[in-house]
């Protein structure tokens, strides 16, 4: 937001004009003030707030009076939550199997993503808007109704699937202890793959012709102008979307959650996500939330992370 | 310039904003004494808010509605997310008058300081003699107050598909025992067929079956609460169901009342099931043609021990949001004790009443088609009569039953045992209540 903010005031200073109106006085002020109340009065509200009702609850720690079941009440615990997070050993395997996830999901899917997107922008593809609609129609279905139907898929008594691999002698265990991460993985390739293909393709699209024109003068095949000319100019979408992909492997929960229903072999601490739902659950609203705020800090750590680790070379 | 002005006025908007909210929070915290209220008739016309979970409860408050002018009831159903409605609500002061809670929840809320005591109201206390007494035991936290009316219950049986046995001539079991010599002839018979299903994420079925062999998972003296869910006699239940499950003569790959669990019963793959009172209109509704082929009969017993379990089954409970505590208990008392609200909640809801006069309804006396006109409503009502009116729910049971399956979970997947999943549980009760700071110590 604030990034946003002087990016916009910079352009106005910049500009002559900007110069002439700000110089105008109180009543532009107030317009301004109007026009951003719709975003700031939500963002203040479902934003700012809940974020600092989670930090306020992850530094309380829970008391009672006396009796079987006692009165409760709140004070002010220091760090004695953040301990306890950092104590348990669910919320660290937890952290290590959405690492595991992600380490090979992303990759797989944004390559395939790229591979789509340098298809698209070729001369070569026909009914290119069939193509570019069908790759992008699965970010249009609900992650959870995503996860229930490929449930249907992976489940051995209903699955057509499974049926046809049975018939061919194979007999695939989508839901075992070995394979289910590898399930829910496949979902989120599903969901995501033709959106963070729209994204690198859009930037495809802003490549000036010339640049072609010139490679190809210079000798260049297709190939090379895919791999050095096109790859090397889109990699700050690359960057975005795997930033985007890791931050969402942080927040995985739709998606085990409801295979969680058809297979014993996914726990109720099988994501962080996960995991702070099920201690919230059990009214450990102090915990919840500093587990909480916890993996906000990873998220935040690995993706600005990995923005410096590959800004110089992105050329962002 | 006013660029600046106007970021630093919304900063300073923004932080009175949290402020306010914090303030509110805070203040909510520290003012939860859950005491007494007084019962004294409202003057005037009066609207009560009733959260429920059940179908067709609009046409039964219609009803009461239409009967009683002057006592308006709202409701609103909460299925979808049941506890964390409810503890959303208790947590913004914005709690109905009267909610539907679990008997296992109930410990759960009441240390969330989530109910009022109605025993000033007379009729509130007058009640408990038309209650079957497990129930009233536990909606009373026994005889502690009356923080709720019990409204149905889940006394267990075995249902069976009597055909299956009949063609592989295997008697109908009546003890455990019986129970596994039948898994293992059956599954002889016919590789694809097993006896039943035991489902690993299903920790209210199981707490059911150890509630059968007279297990405590909790007892309170001495000023601190005692844990035994990893008990002699919880261990033994765990140790039957991990030999079935080792031996292969159990499926373990599918849920209570899931697409998958129809369909194998569909394949006629399971010859039998371990359910509740309402079970009995799952089957009913989701396998038409096997009509006939079924029939209810007592839970196998451990040896001549012939107690039974209790699933599920939930009360109406009196929540700190209300304030008209007179009228809450006037209406709470006809929707669980009154024979016409009864039979329509057991009609369009599927209920099996917590009342004794429920169990007099000439519905449920009357012969069930489906069940080729068997009076499966004796066999639950004598189920009813044998479970044990002492087993007392933990304070943190939600947490309990997750760590339960999950490892239970595990244990069917062949790491580990369901011995261990009951210590499992063990430790997150500890863990939990002391996070709670509920005090507890380990053991009897």
């Amino acid at each position: 937001m604030t990034d946003l903010a002087t990016r916009a005031s910079t352009r106005v200073v910049t500009s002559p004009g900007g110069r002439r109106r700000l110089n105008g006085g109180g009543p532009r002020a107030g317009t301004i003030t109007a026009f951003l109340i719709p975003f700031f009065l939500p963002f203040v509200l479902f934003y700012l707030v809940p974020v600092g009702y989670a930090l306020w609850q992850s530094f309380r720690a829970v008391h009672r009076t006396g009796g079987q079941y006692g009165t409760s009440y709140t004070s002010f615990g220091g760090f004695e939550q953040y301990q306890k997070v950092f104590e348990n050993t669910e919320f660290w395997s937890s952290i290590g199997r959405i690492g595991l996830f992600g380490v090979v999901q992303v990759p797989v899917m944004l390559f395939v993503a790229l591979i789509m997107a340098l298809l698209l922008d070729t001369p070569l593809l026909k009914l290119k808007s069939v193509f570019r609609m069908t790759a992008f129609m699965p970010y249009a279905v609900p992650g959870v109704i995503a996860a229930i139907m490929w449930s249907y898929l992976y489940s051995p008594q209903l699955s057509p699937v499974v049926d046809l691999l049975n018939g061919i002698g194979l007999d695939p265990d989508f839901l075992g202890p070995g394979a289910v991460l590898w399930s829910a993985a496949n979902i989120s390739t599903w969901l995501w793959t033709g959106y963070n293909m729209l994204i690198m393709y859009s930037a495809l699209q802003s490549i000036p012709q010339e640049l072609y024109e010139a490679a190809k003068l210079d000798g260049a095949s297709n190939w090379a102008i895919a791999w050095r000319v096109k790859v090397p100019i889109i990699a700050p979408s690359i960057v975005l979307t795997t930033v985007f992909s890791i931050i969402g492997t942080l927040q995985l929960y739709a998606e085990p959650a409801v295979l969680r229903q058809i297979s014993s072999n996914i726990s109720s601490t099988f994501t962080p996500n996960m995991l702070a739902y099920a201690v919230a659950s059990g009214n450990n609203y102090q915990q919840a939330a500093a587990i909480s705020v916890v993996i906000a800090v990873i998220t935040f750590v690995l993706s600005f992370g990995f923005m410096r680790l590959t800004s110089k070379r992105a050329g962002l | 310039m006013s660029n600046t002005v106007t970021r630093i006025r919304l900063a300073v908007v923004a932080a009175a904003a949290g402020v306010l909210v914090l303030a509110g929070c805070s203040s909510s915290d520290s003012s939860g004494n859950s005491s007494a209220a007084s019962c004294e008739p409202a003057k005037g016309k009066v609207t009560l808010q009733y959260w429920n979970t059940v179908p067709g409860m609009d046409d039964v408050v219609a009803l009461w509605n239409k009967k009683n002018p002057d006592i308006q009831v709202e409701t609103k159903n909460i299925s979808n997310d049941q506890y964390g409605t409810l503890g959303n609500a208790l947590k913004a002061d914005k709690a109905p008058d009267l909610a539907q809670v679990g008997y296992d929840q109930l410990p759960n809320l009441r240390t969330q300081n989530a109910f009022v005591d109605a025993s000033d109201c007379s009729a509130a206390t007058k009640a408990k003699s038309a209650f079957v007494p497990w129930t009233w035991s536990q909606a009373s936290f026994g005889d502690t107050g009356v923080f709720a009316l019990p409204q149905d219950t889940g006394p267990m049986a075995l249902y069976v598909r009597s055909d299956i046995f009949k063609k592989h001539d295997v008697a109908v079991p009546k003890t455990w025992d019986e129970y596994a010599v039948a898994a293992e002839k059956l599954h002889k018979a016919d590789p694809d067929l097993d006896i039943t299903f035991f489902d690993p994420n299903n920790a209210e079925w199981f707490n059911g079956l150890i509630w059968q062999n007279k297990a405590k998972m909790y007892g309170y003296s001495g000023d601190k609460w005692h844990v035994t869910v990893a008990s002699d006699e919880s261990k033994q239940v765990a140790e039957y169901w991990q030999k079935l499950i080792a031996g292969k003569l159990v499926r373990t790959d599918l849920a209570n009342g899931s697409t998958q669990m129809y369909a194998a019963y569909q394949k006629d793959q399971i010859a039998s099931y371990v359910g509740a009172a309402w079970g009995y209109s799952m089957f009913r509704d989701n396998l038409p043609k096997q009509a006939g082929k079924w029939s209810i009969v007592p839970m196998p017993t451990w040896g001549a021990n012939g107690a039974s379990g209790d699933w599920g089954g939930s009360t109406v409970a009196f929540m700190k949001g209300g304030k008209h505590l007179y009228e809450s208990v006037k209406f709470n008392t006809w929707l669980n004790t009154d024979p016409e609200a009864l039979a329509l909640e057991n009609k369009l809801g599927g209920l099996y009443p917590a009342a004794n006069a429920g169990l007099q309804l000439p519905a449920l006396s009357k012969g069930v088609p489906y069940y080729n006109n068997e009076k499966i409503f004796d066999v639950f009502a004598d189920s009813s009569k044998d479970i044990d009116t002492s087993f007392t729910w933990g304070p943190t049971q939600k947490t309990v039953n997750l760590a339960l399956q999950d490892a239970m979970a595990k244990a069917a997947g062949g790491d580990g045992t369901l011995t261990d999943a009951l210590t499992a549980a063990q430790n997150a009760a500890l863990k939990s209540m002391k996070d709670q700071a509920i005090p507890v110590t380990a053991g009897k």
